[in-house]
């Protein structure tokens, strides 16, 4: 961690096919300490296959990865020493209880007792699941394995937090609970990845967004920087972004050609 | 309403459905790569047809019970033999073969059947307009789908070795109307056993999900009853077959050897005959075989009484089977627990232990609830078992020579466990979550939870094995032959193991147990199963040079795989 103070994560010249398709297309950006850094982009964009690539979890192909300076495919044991990942589905065992999931991840990441039971119930009170301790996963609402996801990413301190669509299913609160979390997080120097769908949350906590599509980083930087590249100063991020994937004309006629059709069909 | 067509085209869709969020489930965290290559290779995206196919013909196998007591009642009723015993013996072999179909179509057919009896798979299918009465008809389209090809076995086996029987032997001896009657009442049983079966198939895989899939609170208790009614239903359905095997090995000898008077036999086989299920089909066909004249009219009455009560009982099952399909089919399934037990923060407390233990922790409560890898557990208990049973044939074989015999079957049984253990343990490791794929999982740790399996659980049960052999004039040579043989156990399945995780797993520049390199899947396995086989055949080889040769292999093998051990995991 102390190879490259400067950036927590930096990818360079990063590409990933799967078959014919081009999932990630030769993009290049860095995470610094203290920041929060949002992608952005419609769906298929290549959002979670980034993630999952500097988690080490899809196999390298071309371009680097460096993770507090380390390559996730070989030392992906100490960098996820230091990440906590929320990933896009809670896809936890079904079969366990979080009891058995937390005593489980705990031990595996040699976890301290009496500290972590401190921790753990504490996240359990804030995101009110304390009466799911014993229920199994299975039998969880989603936005409740989503919890047992953001609990699990977050019970170890982590200095890198990776969160792919943390907020879904999350209802306000629970929402609101993360958010300030992340901003605790930001505030002790950890950084933050996440991508999300939800652009008044990307506005609202990002340091940084960059806008993916197709594979590619079309625009990355803070709001006003994004702004000014639509030369629309004081557009809000859904302009920016509508404009910058070339959505806002098609978006246009996709809701005239809406209207033609219910008015023709008007239910009678 | 849709017409039964439609219907049945649909319960395709449902039926892949199930088999891929089986998949799925398995896949766990490895769900992005699984997707990938479903994409691409066709066989992936069946990966039940091999297993179909494969009890398909187990289970035409069984063809060769009815061939074999047919022939043999024949050569046996000119030899003045009492007919009585004759018909006993007879009617006890088939109703055997009779036994032995639900029997293996359970075993082989359940990870099948038990996976759509969860009602997963179904849940889309209520947002679709479709009525009550079509839902409940794609239920059972789907379940008749999932067994297909053994049921198509299942209908031909009986009729096809009644007329193998008659083209082989008896169309020169008996009558064209027995010879009608015969086959007439082959066909007839082959459809009502049919049905039979496949009901209770129906209700036993569907007790079997609820019992698994209790998801309710997870007490000490249901954890219990749950490994409990696994282990029996392993245990029952396999040791049936042992018993079910030797009792035929026996039956050429029974023939010959009458043991109580033609009255008293008379008086057994009226009332076996009375009883559905298996006899009264047994019973039957058996008279048919024997040419009717040869029959008391007392017994084929009650031969005709005891398949009278068997249809009914067949339509009974019948009845209870669609209503158990009714309701897997309807949204609701779970049960819940009355008693409600609250949780309080306090409750909330970590437990740690060292990842070793950790892993054994988890592996043991996924093992338990999934039907697929519950058989890792049971597996080993087989042994034991297998000893029970086999050496008995073996005392036929000639003195030593058949216990050498016997002990080298064993020996590959214990191999066969061996790789069952392998793949099955990998699987749990690439069937992961999403939380595991993010923890900082050290290699060598989750190998060092699969060790027992191989050091202890599976040396402990060969030595059960033996012992239960105590007070027999053959324990001594025995077991000296299993504690030779003891330390090859565990070299065998981690060399096994080890073989496993070189061929499938590789990221960068370690090597992982989850199943990672994909490709060619099947040949792998193959290579897998070879190896390990192999591998037995040579140690046993060189025992035969002497137990000392035996001993220098262990050692040799025993640091070999600990030099293995430590460059394919290193220590971190
Ligand atoms: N395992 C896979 N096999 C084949 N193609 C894949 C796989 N995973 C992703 N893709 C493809 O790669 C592209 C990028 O997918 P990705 O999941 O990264 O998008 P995303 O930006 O996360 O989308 P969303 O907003 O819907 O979550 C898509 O075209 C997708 O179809
Ligand atoms: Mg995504």
């Amino acid at each position: 961690m102390t190879t490259e103070k400067s950036a927590m994560v930096s990818v360079t010249n990063l590409t990933k096919s799967f078959g014919t398709v081009v999932a990630v297309n030769n993009i290049s950006f860095e995470v610094k300490p203290g920041e929060i850094f949002g992608i952005l982009g419609p769906n298929g964009a290549g959002k979670t296959t980034t993630i999952k690539q500097i988690l080490g979890l899809l196999e390298q192909e071309q371009g680097e990865i460096r993770v507090f300076g380390l390559d996730p495919g070989t030392d992906d044991i100490e960098i996820k020493r230091n990440i906590g990942y929320v990933s896009e589905d809670p896809l936890i065992y079904k079969s366990m209880t979080p009891r058995m999931l937390f005593n489980f991840i705990a031990s595996i990441r040699g976890m301290d007792e009496s500290e972590t039971t401190e921790k753990l119930q504490y996240y359990f009170e804030s995101f009110e699941a304390v009466e799911y301790y014993d229920k199994l996963v299975a039998t969880l609402s989603r936005g409740n394995k989503q919890k047992m996801q953001v609990i699990a990413a977050l019970i170890h301190d982590p200095l890198l937090l990776i969160m792919d669509e943390p907020l879904t299913g999350l209802d306000a609160k629970s929402a609101k609970v993360v958010k300030e979390i992340l901003d605790l997080h930001k505030e002790r120097g950890g950084s933050v990845i996440f991508s999300t769908h939800i652009l008044e949350v990307a506005e609202e906590m990002c340091d940084r967004i960059a806008i993916m599509d197709r594979g590619k980083i079309i625009a990355m930087g803070t709001v006003e920087e994004l702004s000014k590249m639509v030369n629309k100063v004081g557009a809000d991020l859904e302009d920016i972004f509508l404009k910058l994937t070339n959505q806002d004309e098609s978006v246009n006629h996709i809701v005239k050609n809406l209207r033609n059709m219910m008015n023709c069909n008007k239910r009678s | 309403m849709l017409n039964n067509k439609d219907l049945y085209r649909i319960s395709k869709r449902v039926y892949r459905e199930g088999i891929l969020q089986g998949q799925l489930q398995s896949a766990g965290s490895d769900q992005a790569r699984f997707l990938e290559k479903i994409d691409k290779d066709k066989m992936q995206r069946s990966p039940d047809i091999i297993l179909k196919v494969m009890s398909a013909i187990y289970i035409a196998g069984l063809v060769t019970i009815p061939i074999f007591s047919l022939i043999t009642i024949h050569s046996t009723l000119g030899s003045g033999i009492d007919s009585s015993w004759v018909t006993f013996v007879g009617g006890l072999s088939i109703s055997g073969f009779l036994v032995m179909q639900p029997a293996v179509l359970l075993i082989f057919s359940f990870m099948f059947t038990w996976g759509l009896m969860s009602g997963g798979p179904y849940k889309w299918i209520h947002t679709l307009p479709l009525g009550k009465k079509d839902i409940e008809r794609i239920g059972f389209f789907t379940f008749l789908r999932s067994i297909n090809v053994q049921l198509i076995s299942m209908s031909l086996v009986l009729p096809a070795g009644i007329v193998t029987s008659i083209v082989l032997v008896l169309g020169s001896e008996i009558s064209v109307l027995s010879l009608v009657l015969l086959i007439i009442t082959s066909i007839f049983l082959s459809i009502i056993n049919l049905v039979f079966n496949l009901s209770l198939l129906v209700i036993i895989s569907r007790k079997m999900a609820i019992i698994m899939g209790d998801q309710e609170v997870n007490s000490r208790k249901t954890n219990i009853i749950r490994v409990l009614s696994m282990v029996l239903y392993m245990t029952v359905s396999m040791g049936a077959m042992y018993l079910i095997q030797i009792a035929i090995a026996k039956i050429p000898e029974l023939y010959v050897l009458q043991s109580w008077s033609a009255g008293t036999t008379n008086i057994v086989n009226i009332v076996l005959s009375i009883l559905p299920f298996p006899f009264a089909g047994g019973y039957l066909l058996t008279i048919m075989a024997m040419d009717v004249s040869n029959v008391s009219g007392v017994l084929l009455g009650s031969s005709i009484l005891g398949i009278i009560l068997f249809v009914f009982l067949t339509y009974l099952v019948y009845r209870k089977a669609l209503s158990t399909l009714r309701k897997i089919t309807s949204t609701e399934l779970k049960k819940y627990s009355k008693e409600k037990k609250e949780v309080f923060v306090e409750d909330i407390k970590i437990k740690t232990n060292g990842p070793t233990i950790a892993f054994l922790k988890r592996d043991f409560a996924i093992i338990t609830r999934e039907m697929s890898s519950v058989m890792i557990l049971i597996m080993p208990f087989m042994i034991p078992l297998y000893m029970l049973f086999i050496p008995m044939e073996a005392q036929q074989l000639i003195g030593s020579a058949g216990l050498t015999f016997v002990m080298i079957m064993a020996l590959f049984y214990v191999s066969m466990v061996s790789v069952m253990l392998v793949i099955g343990l990998t699987n749990i490791e690439s069937g992961g979550s999403t939380i595991t794929a993010s923890l900082p999982i050290s290699v060598r740790d989750q190998v060092k939870s699969k060790l027992p399996h191989f050091l202890v659980t599976i040396p402990l049960a060969l030595i059960v094995a033996m012992l239960t052999k105590i007070g027999t004039s053959q324990f001594i040579i025995m077991i000296s032959f299993a504690l030779a043989f003891l330390p090859v156990i565990p070299i065998i399945g981690l060399a096994s193991l080890f073989f496993k995780a070189r061929l499938f797993g590789k990221m960068k520049h370690k090597i992982v147990l989850e199943e990672i390199k994909n490709e060619n899947k099947f040949v792998k396995h193959v290579l897998v199963i070879v190896f390990t086989f192999v591998l037995m055949g040579v140690f046993i080889f060189i025992s035969a040079y002497g137990f000392i040769y035996l001993g220098i292999a262990e050692v040799v093998a025993a640091i070999l795989l600990y030099v293995t051990y430590n460059v394919m995991f290193p220590k971190q």
